[in-house]
């Protein structure tokens, strides 16, 4: 009885951040448009297709954060990918599916290329991060005559705005990493890495080989993202100048966010979906309020400082009540004349 | 006999250093990370020179590389004062961007140059005073500060500007300059950061935290007060990169300051220091990366490399020399940023 209570306690607790939110804009787009957040089929099509990208490219950041690794080269690793397995996709007519394939096999690769130097040259990973970033930049760059790649009006890729296949990406790739991070070997290790890299290393897990396998998720995972994001779009355009960067900052709210939440479920994977939806409802929400793109970024990351202020000081703040709680006792015991 | 004791250990202890232990000596030396940047920058001058037959090694080549240099090189002397304690800050691009935006505004409304500057850099020293109170105050980590701080301060960049352009009388910028404005506030504010850095003791201090804050904590250094005027140093910098920035162009758009905050840590780690600090930190390291990527950058052009690919050579270049720069760590190195 006491399991079940919990488990309910648990998926309640799950859920609350993004139904929270979503009743907030519920009732105010309501109250100010007389139109909720999602009314029609289109409106669940785009929620679907942003969640997708911003939960794929969320757990591509968290893949390397938690064990300390700031990788700041995962957005370029997208580029690479998705240019790259864009244009041979859209070249030999393999259609959606050929450049999701092919585009994950690539962004890997690239991941695991940055793993491989990162382990034997052991550069801090920001500055590593900088310096590929600039190499993976160049390299998209130069394809198609600097004009990234272009699926839109091209046969074969509307299985990529599909709701059905888009759904079923997502619950693919939120079991598929539960069982990575939660019930598999590396997933094991790499907790315990994330737990002291130096009492790892002496009880005998491969440190390095299991670095090289979280870069290696990263870029597959940054690459999942960038094929949906470039369907939503319809192309993808390169960026020089370390441009790439901004999709790793404009990741970060729903992967802190999500990391929170799956505190309560023990499952940081689901944390970072409930983490996700609950930024794109959000987004959504305030685009039916038509508030502008540059006001949303504005909110979205003065929220998040909020967040992050909270988070950061929530010991502190539990602290001062139990101290203040301690002082009210010992009050009251005082005026009792029990001391 | 203890003579010959005293030899023998010594030629042993000879035999043991191989050629990796002696560059692994000679690396850590004081007078490396002292030198190493100069001499990188010595050897793409002259690299460059006999590549273009001459044509680079002129007064107008080395004139115009100063000049590109000097936004993201006065950023990074600033920055040091931040990255020496260990706080990484790449959102310096965007505060400056935000700093320069709020100064065009006020030359639109006053057309007083003069109040136009001064309140471009109190806006740079503001608004890293807000950066360091959420960082030391308030516990998050600079790391963090920086991701938030970067996208909040583009946005709210986008929403003054909007989708002009703000401008300031080009006439104007173009006698500032003339009148050689940029390079006398550039020398004193070095100048001022040099003094500061190495000839006190809040320089020395800065360099104890960032080598050991606990350490430097326990021995009854004010860290919260120190790391107060290294952000107020870098505030003065970053307010003064964004009088340059208008001055530069006579105008400032919504996507400026953009990427920057990048090419400051690219210059600082080009230029011989940590970003994440320590006691081997240099006033200088900043700007000397600046100059070194900078000359990188024309000569590269000169010799016709495309500007796509002097990216990649530039990445590949930096890693080569990050490498060759730094002692390579036992286990993996990480760090909890977050």
């Amino acid at each position: 009885m006491r399991t079940w209570k919990k488990g309910v306690c648990t998926v309640l607790k799950t859920i609350a951040i993004p139904l929270i939110v979503w009743i907030f804009f519920e009732i105010a787009d309501r109250a100010v448009t007389g139109m909720g957040v999602i009314n029609t089929s289109a409106d669940v099509k785009m929620l679907l297709r942003n969640l997708i990208s911003s939960y794929a490219f969320a757990m591509a950041i968290n893949a390397n954060l938690g064990a300390g690794r700031m990788d700041l080269s995962v957005g370029s690793q997208m580029y690479v990918g998705v240019i790259f397995g864009g244009t041979l996709a859209v070249n030999f007519g393999l259609g959606g599916m050929g450049m999701l394939v092919l585009s994950m096999i690539l962004g890997g690769l690239c991941g695991m290329l940055v793993g491989i130097i990162f382990v034997n040259f052991r550069i801090l990973p920001m500055i590593l991060g900088i310096g590929m970033t600039l190499v993976f930049e160049c390299l998209s760059f130069g394809v198609n005559n600097q004009q990234g790649v272009t699926i839109y009006g091209k046969g074969g890729f509307e299985v990529l705005s599909d709701v059905t296949f888009v759904t079923g990406v997502i619950l693919v790739l939120l079991l598929l990493a539960t069982i990575i991070y939660e019930y598999s070997v590396y997933g094991y290790k790499l907790k315990a890495i994330q737990g002291n890299q130096g009492l790892a290393h002496n009880s005998g897990i491969n440190i390095y080989l299991n670095c090289i396998v979280c870069y290696l998720l990263a870029g597959i995972m940054a690459s999942l993202a960038g094929v949906f994001e470039t369907a939503f779009k319809g192309s993808l355009p390169p960026v020089l100048g370390m441009g790439s960067n901004s999709v790793v900052f404009n990741n970060f709210f729903p992967m802190m966010l999500g990391a929170w939440i799956g505190t309560f479920s023990h499952n940081q994977t689901l944390g970072i979906l409930m983490g996700s939806l609950s930024v794109r409802i959000m987004m959504i929400g305030m685009s039916r309020l038509h508030v502008g793109t540059t006001t949303q970024n504005i909110i979205v990351y003065v929220l998040l400082l909020l967040f992050v202020i909270f988070n950061t000081n929530k010991g502190k703040i539990a602290y001062n009540r139990l101290k203040r709680k301690r002082i009210a006792e010992a009050k009251r015991m005082r005026m009792s004349g029990a001391v | 006999m203890n003579r010959k004791t005293s030899v023998s250990e010594k030629d042993e202890r000879k035999v043991k250093l191989g050629i990796r232990d002696r560059i692994s000596m000679l690396k850590n030396k004081r007078a490396f990370s002292l030198i190493f940047p100069f001499v990188i920058l010595l050897f793409i001058i002259v690299l460059f020179s006999i590549l273009t037959k001459g044509r680079f090694f002129t007064a107008n080549v080395f004139k115009g590389i100063f000049n590109q240099s000097l936004i993201v090189g006065t950023l990074a002397i600033g920055m040091t004062f931040v990255f020496t304690t260990g706080d990484v800050d790449f959102s310096v691009g965007n505060v400056m961007g935000l700093a320069a935006a709020v100064g065009a505004l006020h030359y639109q409304t006053s057309q007083n140059i003069v109040s136009t500057i001064i309140l471009t850099i109190l806006s740079g020293i503001l608004l890293m005073l807000c950066n360091y109170t959420l960082s030391v105050a308030l516990h998050i980590k600079s790391a963090m500060v920086a991701i938030i701080g970067l996208t909040l301060y583009a946005s709210i960049t986008q929403q003054i500007v909007g989708a002009e352009t703000l401008k300031v009388d080009y006439n104007l910028c173009r006698s500032l300059d003339n009148g050689g404005f940029r390079y006398i506030s550039f020398i004193l504010f070095f100048g001022l950061c040099l003094v500061v850095y190495y000839l006190t003791p809040v320089g020395r201090q800065l360099r104890f935290i960032g080598g050991n804050s606990e350490c430097a904590r326990q021995t009854g250094i004010n860290i919260t007060r120190v790391r107060c005027i290294g952000f107020l140093l870098a505030g003065l910098g970053i307010g003064l990169a964004g009088v340059y920035q208008i001055i530069r162009t006579g105008s400032v758009s919504n996507s400026v300051g953009n990427g920057m905050g990048m090419d400051v840590m690219l210059a600082t780690v080009l230029g011989g220091m940590s970003i994440f600090g320590g006691a081997k930190s240099n006033a200088y390291s900043g700007f000397t990366g600046a100059l070194t990527i900078c000359a990188l950058n024309q000569g590269l052009l000169m010799i016709g490399v495309s500007s796509m690919l002097i990216q990649g050579v530039r990445g590949v270049i930096f890693l080569i020399l990050v490498v060759l720069n730094s002692e390579r760590a036992v286990t993996l190195p990480s760090r909890q940023q977050f």
